[in-house]
């Protein structure tokens, strides 16, 4: 529980620190030999372009870190948004809100993903807007069924009994009760998105061939791997690894932190 | 100000099935509550008494449907308010304290927050002064050790603490002239009840409150209730002081309920 937290501040520590500090600068080609194995001078080795794997790996996380956390912010706020009123208000808006969510959810994640990056081009903006419009329906239906379950329970019956607005007792006092379970699933749908961020750089679609993306490097190192130099897809495929078992543990502690019963 | 703060004139209603058939379930069901006053209604389950109190606060199911009547509260009838106007009334005019008072408190936040945002809700004002206002409401209704009691949630608090937590709310946070009580005591100990029902005595009094007390102890009617509303399924069959009820009940129901009650003498 604890390890998770410790793990994104250190992800995130090393994606801070590689905007002032790199052992080497991790786009250009050739501070090394290509294919030089880990030793003192390159820590983790370099790629077939002689760029160092430490300091690539350190940019890196900016990158799939990044777009993780932001792709699953927006999604986490507009999908909550939107499945708390139509939870709490129902009706026309509520059927139709679904209906819709079920045409999209039909598709898989990546495939969908994979689609739209196609379709809008690529860059950093696209890939982030498409993730997070991948997560909407897993948050809005989540939102939904948790407010509609609530909506009638008594101390929301006697939160509109003082006074508050709907829309006061919708937000106010209703969506802190889905806390834990609206965190433990963003935990679970970061690690995801992190996936499918990965998996996009691994297909080159989305970012520029050079960018120091943890998928996509995994895919520069495929050659190495049947010639013996490991390393190269190793490191990322592990970092990979790493932010994906951190967003797992962390959803844990968090949901831990927003019940009061077990504080 | 005249002598009665709420009349409830010839109210009617059905429940509409999903078919769309009409079942009534409230019957001209006309009754006062004297200003500063204790009003029991009496009844059993489904008898219609917890329905009257939810309309008076425009809450009742969406499935019920008036077909006749008023319900007068300070001469402005209730049934005829729109949203705003209702939460116009809500919690500063006529506000409710509920069965269970642990299913009524919002489980993630602590007990003082809660009665601190009402108070604001109310009052506007710092949520430093807010919570003042909760911490003295809390020591108002004999909550021990107020201050601590404040910052804890509610599944650390007792039926009994939490009724009293809820009490607090509806009679001192929000100040309102009628105070609605949907069985209070209910599923709470027998001294725990006595304790509770002192306390509502005692704020009426000091607050100015006119207290509508829903419950189906009679023995609390007895022992704390001014006046009584006897109802039996849907209708109202007998008014009258607590003491002409329970010296020469007139109708026959009431007089099955006194003598299951064990409270009458046996004939």
């Amino acid at each position: 529980m604890r390890i998770g937290i410790a793990l994104v501040c250190i992800y995130t520590g090393i994606a801070v620190l590689s905007f002032f500090w790199t052992p080497y600068d991790p786009l250009s080609p050739g501070v090394g030999d290509g294919y030089d194995p880990p030793s003192s001078t390159f820590l983790l080795g370099t790629d077939r372009l002689g760029s160092d794997m430490v300091s690539r790996l350190m940019a890196g996380a900016r990158y799939d870190l990044g777009i993780t956390v932001i792709a699953v912010s927006i999604a986490l706020s507009a999908g909550t948004t939107i499945g708390v009123i139509a939870g709490y208000f129902g009706g026309v808006l509520d059927t139709v809100v679904l209906r819709l969510v079920e045409v999209f959810q039909a598709f898989p994640g990546l495939l969908f993903a994979m689609l739209v990056v196609q379709a809008v081009g690529p860059g950093i903006v696209n890939v982030i807007l498409v993730l997070s419009f991948v997560g909407i329906p897993d948050y809005l239906r989540l939102a939904r069924a948790e407010i509609h379950a609530r909506r009638d329970w008594q101390y929301a019956e006697a939160a509109r009994m003082v006074g508050n607005r709907p829309w006061r007792v919708a937000f106010r006092h209703l969506l802190p009760n889905s806390a834990g379970p609206l965190l433990a699933f963003t935990s679970i749908n970061a690690a995801f998105v992190a996936l499918i961020t990965a998996s996009l750089g691994f297909l080159g679609l989305g970012l520029s061939p050079n960018t120091p993306e943890w998928g996509s490097m995994i895919a520069r190192g495929q050659d190495g791997v049947m010639t013996g130099q490991w390393w190269v897809s190793f490191f990322p495929g592990l970092a990979i690894l790493g932010l994906t078992g951190a967003f797992y543990l962390l959803g844990d502690a968090l949901s831990d932190l927003t019940d009061p019963r077990r504080r | 100000m005249s002598a009665d703060l709420l009349e409830v004139e010839n109210y009617s209603g059905s429940f509409r099935s999903k078919s769309g058939q009409l079942a009534p379930v409230l019957h001209q069901v006309s009754f006062r509550l004297r200003t500063h006053a204790i009003t029991a209604v009496v009844g059993e389950t489904g008898s219609g008494k917890s329905l009257v109190a939810l309309s008076t606060l425009g809450i009742q199911p969406p499935s019920f449907v008036r077909t006749s009547g008023r319900i007068l509260f300070r001469g402005i009838d209730l049934l005829t308010l729109d949203e705003p106007g209702l939460r116009a009334v809500r919690g500063g005019q006529i506000s409710m304290v509920f069965q269970d008072a642990r299913a009524a408190l919002n489980p993630v936040f602590t007990v003082g927050r809660q009665l601190a945002d009402v108070w604001q809700l109310r009052h506007r004002g710092s949520r430093s002064a807010a919570m003042r206002q909760a911490i003295e409401a809390l020591r108002r209704v004999s909550i021990p050790e107020p201050e601590r009691r404040a910052r804890q949630y509610p599944h650390a608090f007792s039926g009994g603490m939490a009724q009293r937590a809820m009490i607090a709310m509806a009679a001192l946070v929000c100040e309102p002239a009628l105070l609605i009580l949907d069985e209070p005591t209910t599923g709470l100990d027998v001294t725990i009840q006595a304790e509770i029902m002192d306390l509502i005595v005692d704020l009426t009094r000091t607050q100015g409150l006119t207290t509508w007390l829903i419950t189906h102890d009679l023995g609390v009617v007895a022992e704390y209730c001014e006046d009584v509303v006897v109802m039996n399924s849907g209708r109202v069959v007998e008014t009258g002081s607590s003491e002409a009820i329970f010296t020469t009940p007139r109708d026959v129901y009431t007089r099955r309920l006194l003598s299951a009650s064990q409270l009458a003498e046996p004939a």
